[in-house]
């Protein structure tokens, strides 16, 4: 071998090799416009994926949080850890308001991606089910900031807060859609309620409508469902052990492994076996509320090794349970509160269902805060309580909190790179 | 024996009378050569002239001749002498003897005289003794050392015989036997910095031809430090190049910063070039356990021949786009031609936490009264009363009589650690051969934590033919890691042990663990974490490369060279069922990843000498692909704890694999051109590729240029003892660091499923205008040697401007996205750096000193507008401020009497003791508007000087650093100091000093519970991380030559070394140095992290 031979084999096994190639693509992605309409259903899960992972878990239970039902388990004063969260740099408020964002930009992007495929049944029942998630997000945003940004289509522009009664209205436009384009709870879906159907938008609509006071329709949506005879007040065994039943209307299945809501983690103890962080406990309150035979209470708290824990999702640290996103029981009490003193057989119905007497209240402020009681029971943990006392105007009495904080502060983060975004009154400027 | 000579001569006198005037007869017995001369005169009438200082080492004369010729006669005199002679008329000339090589020599003929001994003396040019010069005789294998008073000796050394001598820091010197038995041989030392060779980018260059900064360090025996990796060997050594520790833990990753902060994103490391192989710097676990781990500590720090760092553009820029933040180039030990040396070295020592004492905590006593006096507090502030649904009971010691327990006594140890190794230097002409081996068992101070590692390294090279040369590096390693969970981690053991409550244990009577969180014990157990959990990283690399050169034409060489740095790592972390995150049935997560570089490198090389012009110029090309392939499965349920593998969980909760490539295409070239030695010129420049940016942006350019003038060899330069060279630099150089390999690209990911079936979603929109983060950077320095080389100085100013940051720029979640990787902001650093040495005798002491000081500034020059942004609870990148600001609330006191409180604050809780922070803008709400940056995680000026003496044969080394002006952020204290906001211990001198009543603190608050004010990020937890800490303190011992020579080593010096004996500060914690956040915009934050170890050490290094 001579040196010219010896470089011209150098030189060959450069080309040979591939030695300049610098074109590398993924291998767990693809590329956004290669969808096409066989990716439907992938399209579909990964919305469901979305929206039950990216507000984070603690979005669940936000307004026990900040309702005075739960407290940080090294425990304090209820009224502190409110004004602790509700600050404008508090991590989990910005949290909150990234993940329902994140949520709705891959709603949104489902939307966009069906207008350019051709029309089917499967892509009606899936806009349907993109029509309900907006909502529910819309609704989380709105209970939460008030007057929210309002996208209709994924944008990357500034935009401003538009006005909440507007932001209802898209909420009850989606909502009436999804009544329209879902797929049925028992022809479609085979009553498999961990995904969205009609009678759950329906559902959610009955919860919409009372929050703005439109008690009339709300009470309307929740009869309607109740009387679909789809559904039927189930026990607390059932609802929060994993297991077969004809109560929840609509659940996020939240499977180990496709989860980041691990909830439970946050109220168990480590004594606990099947072992937990504890980070949250319910309030000295919480833990007197229910009555002695109430069928609720063994399911929803528990004192363990001395240590007072939220006992509605089950699994620990072993794994992820599902989170119930609307259920009957609230039909119930919407339904109740909503007629007045009329709905006083649906707050017996339920109050039996739990293996309570009937009430007989004396006056329309008695029954309201029977219902109200009853709701702080049947919910708790569920992500319920701040909101019912907002809209019912009872927050500032009841927490002893600034008449302010019965809205979120927008997040600085937020705002910082958007300076379009006011601030809520009273949080500084 | 003076009587007998004189006796002799006086015989000689006699006998003389009968000579015939042009012969001699003599007979005389060590006999001085003067007298031998005068004797000629005497006899023959012939002048004999020389030079007195030219005999007077001559050994003197043995001879008995009767009636010789005088020519015989001289040549008999002089045989055995280094002295030659001629006659000229009637006068004999006495001169030195030439030193041709003995075959060369016109009286091959006669026979060589016998060998003979020979008993010398080393000294310096001053005539002061060196002890411990390896003398060899050349082309033999007989080797000695010199002792304490410079002497030696070798027996039967033939004439003409050429002994070498080496000694570290002075000139090799190789002299020559000729009759002299006893020799004073001085070295020259070496002519300092300025005469050694430092390697650079894709060469080597000599330190006088130089025109960019470059840094360099020589590990040696007398310097050496127990690191584990070649990063930590540079801490402290250099200006510009700042090197912080994570942790005391073994194996864990450093910081390197060289020339400040040179980017936004990742952790800035400069770029490792090992061999020739510019390797990927990335966390070595795979598991997060609270800390990284690094994979430099796969190398073995004593193969390694000099550590280089490339610090201005002009000498980096030739690695282009990856060079932004320096580039530290390792190189390995090479063979050497001559005679084998085979060397064993053996380190033995002790490890531990030092300075626990600084966070001692409450005994149960005081951590009651504390306590009681919170919970005091928050009832009477509620004003509940006993009874009330809300009233709290105070707390009681739950085991009275019985002793405090020590928590971090039970978690914490005095650690063992072993080392030995071996290397063989040898080679011929044509062959070179450098062979290691090293076994290393360190035990962390934690419990439970040990690193093992096996190092084997050839290197070798060889010349085929006059037209080609071949070799190969090679390095093979494997590390197993058994770690424990760091401070990151929520089971961290530092932050599990030391704010456990004092009564509380952690074993029940009954020999069960108490569970954390739970009433018998506030936080994990810290012991039931370490024993019920099996986390090892098991790390095997090999790193390498193959090479041949061909010499195309006399000034033009071809080098292709094949390196490739295989990674596999395979990460696992075992809970049993006993653990808490065992879950009662046992957890294992296993991590694997199969990491490759390959890189192939062609370069052509062009030397060439024009009259009074050096040229030098490199033209190249490379390919480099990385290839991360990984695997990861996480499962549960375990029959016992003994089965340990995936295949019996019950169950499988995750199962992953991840494959993710890129590569670099790169050409590149320089030319060095020197003109008389006087005039330096430098250009390069480089082209890359990268397949991480979008075909339009891909190519990135990065030119340099540096120019040096050795002013002191114009003949105008007056000071003969002075050398001195200013020059001047500036360049490009880019980064890509922290990007992922395919971000330009907008992509749907998969994995996104529900109820078992596959999803997917948008998981970037990919930014297509991505492209390199480029640094210009201006650099002039000079350097100095004063007095001989007895003061050597190196100063270097530069200014780096950063543009096209590349950065993870914070988004609206309204766009769906809360931030983009993008370019954007810029910003600059400068600086100045001085390296001032000296080399000093004192007799027999000699005292060699390096010091280095860096003031080094950053500043965000543009980012997204004016405003503060904030990142993390506590830091903020704001434009015209440092990178690294602390941004908090500043404390301004205590409230002494609840009239001082503002009506807004006292409404939700605030009363007197509690902690006042400013109000920045008045409106009686403290919220981000009243954050302000209050310190800045990097320091003003840091550095470090090593002191090195010898003294006849003891050597002491003693190694200072330093660091003065950073503000680390002591977040543990926002745990230890709650005093009573939860019931974890506090720290003892925060529960003395707290407000008890009007007058009694103004630093630390009252004990309250259940309100957070006082335990927000403030200053009250910032302090000042300044520090001079006696880095290591080396004491050898070289055993002498004559001790040795029988026991057939050629070298033997025993140690004793002590790393971290001493650390001045201010800072209240165990070490300022240490840092939980790596990435510059979070640096210099404690939250209570293991601290770096004190360690003795005792070890041999022997040389056969």
């Amino acid at each position: 071998m001579n040196r010219h031979i010896f470089l011209s084999f150098v030189f060959s096994a450069i080309v040979l090799a591939g030695c300049t190639k610098l074109d590398f693509y993924p291998h767990s992605s693809v590329s956004p416009e290669s969808v096409s309409e066989k990716d439907l259903d992938p399209l579909l899960h990964g919305m469901y994926n979305a929206v039950q992972n990216f507000p984070g878990r603690e979005s669940y239970i936000m307004y026990d949080l900040v309702g005075g039902n739960l407290i940080s388990s090294g425990g304090g004063n209820v009224l502190a850890f409110i004004n602790n969260i509700l600050r404008t740099d508090y991590a989990m408020v910005g949290n909150n308001w990234d993940g329902y964002y994140r949520a709705l930009y891959q709603v949104n992007n489902v939307l966009q991606v069906l207008e350019r495929l051709p029309d089917s049944d499967k892509k009606t029942k899936i806009a349907g089910v993109a029509h309900f998630f907006r909502a529910y997000i819309y609704y989380n945003l709105t209970t939460r900031w008030g007057d929210v940004p309002l996208l209709r289509v994924n944008t990357t522009e500034k935009p401003f807060r538009t006005d909440q009664a507007e932001v209802w209205k898209f909420i009850e436009e989606d909502l009436l859609a999804a009544m329209e384009k879902a797929p049925t709870f028992s022809g479609d879906l085979k009553s498999n309620f961990y995904y969205v159907s009609r009678e759950a938008a329906q559902a959610l609509m009955a919860r919409v409508k009372l929050a703005q006071g439109k008690n009339e329709e709300a009470a309307e949506y929740a009869e309607n469902v109740i009387n679909s005879g789809l559904f039927q007040l189930d026990s607390f065994e059932k609802i929060f052990r994993k297991q077969g039943n004809r109560e929840v209307i609509f659940a996020f299945e939240n499977l180990t492994e496709e989860s980041s809501i691990t909830l439970s983690t946050l109220f168990y103890t480590y004594a606990h076996p099947v072992k937990g962080s504890y980070v949250y406990k319910p309030t000295d309150d919480v833990m007197n509320m229910y009555e002695p035979d109430d069928n609720r209470k063994a399911m929803s708290i528990d004192t363990y090794s001395s240590l007072n824990v939220i006992n509605k999702y089950p699994s620990g640290q072993a794994g992820t349970d599902p989170v119930v996103i609307v259920r009957l029981g609230e039909m119930y009490l919407i339904s109740a509160e909503a007629q007045g003193l009329n709905g006083l057989d649906r707050l017996n119905e339920l109050r039996s269902a739990r293996n309570l007497g009937p009430v007989s209240p004396a006056n329309p402020e008695e029954y309201q805060e029977m219902v109200a009681l009853e709701r702080r029971r049947e919910l708790l943990a569920e992500g319920f309580r701040w909101f019912d006392l907002v809209r019912t105007g009872k927050a500032v009495s009841e927490l002893g909190i600034e008449p302010f904080r019965t809205k979120f502060p927008i997040p600085d983060y937020e705002r910082l790179v958007n300076p379009n975004l006011t601030q809520n009154i009273g949080y500084g400027e | 024996m003076k009587l007998t000579a004189l006796l002799f001569i006086v015989f000689g006198l006699q006998l003389s009378l009968t000579a015939s005037p042009q012969s001699i007869t003599f007979s005389g017995e060590g006999v001085k050569l003067e007298k031998v001369f005068a004797e000629i005169k005497a006899q023959t009438g012939f002048l004999v002239v020389y030079n007195y200082r030219m005999i007077r080492d001559a050994s003197p004369v043995t001879i008995s001749v009767q009636n010789e010729p005088l020519h015989s006669f001289m040549e008999k005199v002089l045989s055995k002498q280094s002295l030659d002679f001629s006659i000229q008329n009637k006068t004999i000339f006495i001169k030195r003897k030439l030193e041709t090589p003995v075959k060369n020599s016109p009286r091959e003929d006669i026979p060589a005289p016998p060998p003979a001994d020979i008993n010398g003396k080393i000294t310096d040019e001053n005539g002061a003794p060196l002890a411990g010069a390896t003398i060899r005789v050349k082309g033999t294998d007989r080797v000695t050392a010199s002792d304490i008073n410079g002497n030696f000796s070798l027996t039967g050394v033939p004439d003409g015989a050429v002994l070498v001598i080496t000694y570290v820091g002075y000139a090799t010197k190789e002299y020559t036997v000729r009759g002299n038995s006893t020799p004073v041989i001085s070295l020259e030392k070496l002519d300092a910095k300025l005469g050694e060779v430092v390697i650079v980018g894709y060469g080597f260059q000599k330190r006088r031809d130089v025109s960019a900064a470059i840094a360099s360090f020589k590990p040696t025996e007398e310097n050496a430090r127990p690191v584990l990796s070649p990063d930590q060997l540079i801490q402290g050594r250099m200006p510009g190049v700042q090197v912080s520790a994570g942790s005391g833990s073994p194996g864990s990753s450093n910081r390197v910063a060289v020339r400040g902060i040179g980017s936004l994103s990742a952790t800035n490391e400069p770029l490792y070039v090992i061999d020739g192989i510019p390797v990927v710097q990335q966390n070595a676990a795979l598991i997060n356990m609270g800390e990284n781990m690094n994979p430099l500590a796969l190398l073995n720090p004593n193969d390694i021949e000099s550590v280089e760092v490339l610090k201005d553009a002009a000498s980096a820029a030739i690695y282009g786009s990856r060079a932004t933040n320096g580039v530290i180039i390792i190189t390995t030990k090479s063979g050497k031609a001559g005679k084998a040396k085979f060397t064993v070295d053996y380190t033995t020592g002790i490890q531990q936490v030092p300075y626990l004492n600084k966070v001692k905590m409450a005994g149960s006593d005081l951590y009651l009264e504390v306590i009681n006096e919170a919970i005091d507090n928050y009832n009477m502030q509620n004003n509940y009363k006993p009874g009330d649904n809300n009233y709290m009971l105070r707390k009681e010691n739950p085991y009275p009589g019985l002793p405090d327990t020590d928590w971090m006594d039970l978690v914490l140890r005095t650690a063992k650690t072993q080392s030995i190794g071996f290397s063989i230097t040898s080679g011929t002409d044509k062959t070179k051969l450098y062979i290691s081996g090293n076994y290393l068992n360190q035990e962390g101070a934690v419990l439970t934590q040990k690193f093992e590692r096996y190092t084997t390294r050839l290197n070798i090279s060889h010349q085929l033919n006059d037209w080609l040369e071949f070799g190969a590096n090679t390095n093979f390693s494997f590390s197993h890691n058994d770690r424990v969970p760091g401070s990151n981690l929520g089971s961290t053991i530092m932050a599990r042990a030391l704010p456990q409550r004092p009564f509380d244990r952690p074993f029940k009577p009954n020999g069960e663990y108490y569970v954390g969180g739970t009433e018998d014990l506030i936080y994990h157990n810290p012991i039931q974490i370490l024993n019920e959990e099996n986390t090892f990283l098991n790390t095997h690399r090999v790193l390498g490369n193959f090479y041949g050169t061909i010499k195309l034409t006399q000034d033009i060489s071809f080098k292709s060279s094949f390196g490739a740095d295989l990674t596999y790592t395979r990460d696992n972390v075992h809970y049993n069922e006993k653990h808490p995150y065992g879950t009662g049935v046992g957890r294992l997560n296993d991590l694997r990843r199969f990491y490759t570089n390959v890189l192939w490198e062609n370069t052509l090389n062009y030397n060439k000498n024009f009259n009074k012009l050096d040229v030098n110029a490199l033209a190249g090309y490379s390919y480099q692909k990385l290839t991360n392939s990984t695997i990861g499965i996480d499962g549960r349920g375990f029959p016992s704890p003994s089965f340990d593998v995936l295949s019996v969980a019950s169950e499988i909760t995750e199962a992953t694999t991840g494959l993710s490539e890129s590569a670099l295409l790169s050409l590149f070239g320089r030319a060095n051109l020197s003109w008389d030695g006087k005039y330096l010129l430098s250009l390069s420049l480089r082209a890359d590729g990268s397949s991480k940016f979008a075909p339009d942006n891909r190519w990135g350019y990065f030119p340099a240029v540096s120019a040096g003038w050795n002013i002191s060899n114009e003949e105008f330069w007056g000071w003969q003892h002075t050398q001195a060279k200013i020059r001047a630099s500036y360049g490009a150089t880019g980064n890509q660091d922290g990007i992922s390999s395919y971000a330009y690209q907008a992509q749907m990911s998969g994995g996104r499923n529900y109820g078992l079936q596959s999803g997917i979603a948008v998981s970037t929109n990919g930014n297509y205008d991505l492209t390199w983060e480029t640094a210009r950077q201006f650099d002039v320095g000079i350097d100095l040697s004063l007095l001989k080389g007895k003061l050597n100085i190196t100063a270097d100013y530069f200014i780096k401007n950063t543009d096209n940051l590349l950065y993870s720029k914070p988004e609206a979640a309204t766009s769906g996205f809360t931030s983009i990787i993008s370019n954007i902001g810029s910003m600059r650093n400068t600086g100045l750096e001085f390296l001032v040495s000296t080399n000093l005798n004192f007799g027999q002491l000699q005292w060699t000193s390096e010091f280095n000081i860096s003031f080094v500034k950053n500043k965000l020059t543009s980012l997204i507008g004016d405003d503060a942004l904030l990142i993390g609870a506590n830091r903020t990148l704001k434009v015209g401020e440092e990178v690294g600001s602390h941004y908090i609330y500043r404390m301004l006191g205590i409230y002494q009497d609840d009239k001082d409180v503002p009506a807004s604050f006292y409404a939700s809780g605030v009363r007197a003791g509690d902690v006042i922070y400013e109000d920045v803008d008045n409106n009686g709400i403290i919220d981000v508007n009243d954050r302000q940056i209050v310190g800045s995680s990097n320091p003003d000026f840091y550095g470090g000087w090593n002191n090195s003496f010898r003294y006849k044969n003891f050597d002491l080394n003693f190694f200072f650093t330093y660091s003065y002006g950073s503000e680390v952020y002591a977040s543990y204290r926002l745990t230890t100091e709650r005093l009573g906001n939860a019931f974890m211990n506090i720290a003892e001198k925060a529960a003395k000093e707290r407000w008890t009543g009007p007058g009694t603190s103004n630093t630390t608050p009252r004990a309250i519970y259940g309100y957070t004010w006082n335990t927000q990020n403030s200053t009250r937890f910032l302090e000042d991380g300044s520090f001079i800490r006696l880095r290591s303190v080396n004491l050898g011992y070289t055993v002498p030559a004559s001790v040795l020579s029988k026991l057939r080593m050629s070298r033997v010096r025993v140690f004793v070394q002590g790393d971290n004996l001493f650390l001045l500060t201010n800072y209240s914690g165990m070490d300022p140095e240490v840092t939980s956040d790596f990435d510059p915009q979070f640096m210099s934050q404690d939250n209570l992290i293991l601290p770096q170890l004190r360690v003795i050490n005792f070890g041999v290094n022997i040389s056969f």
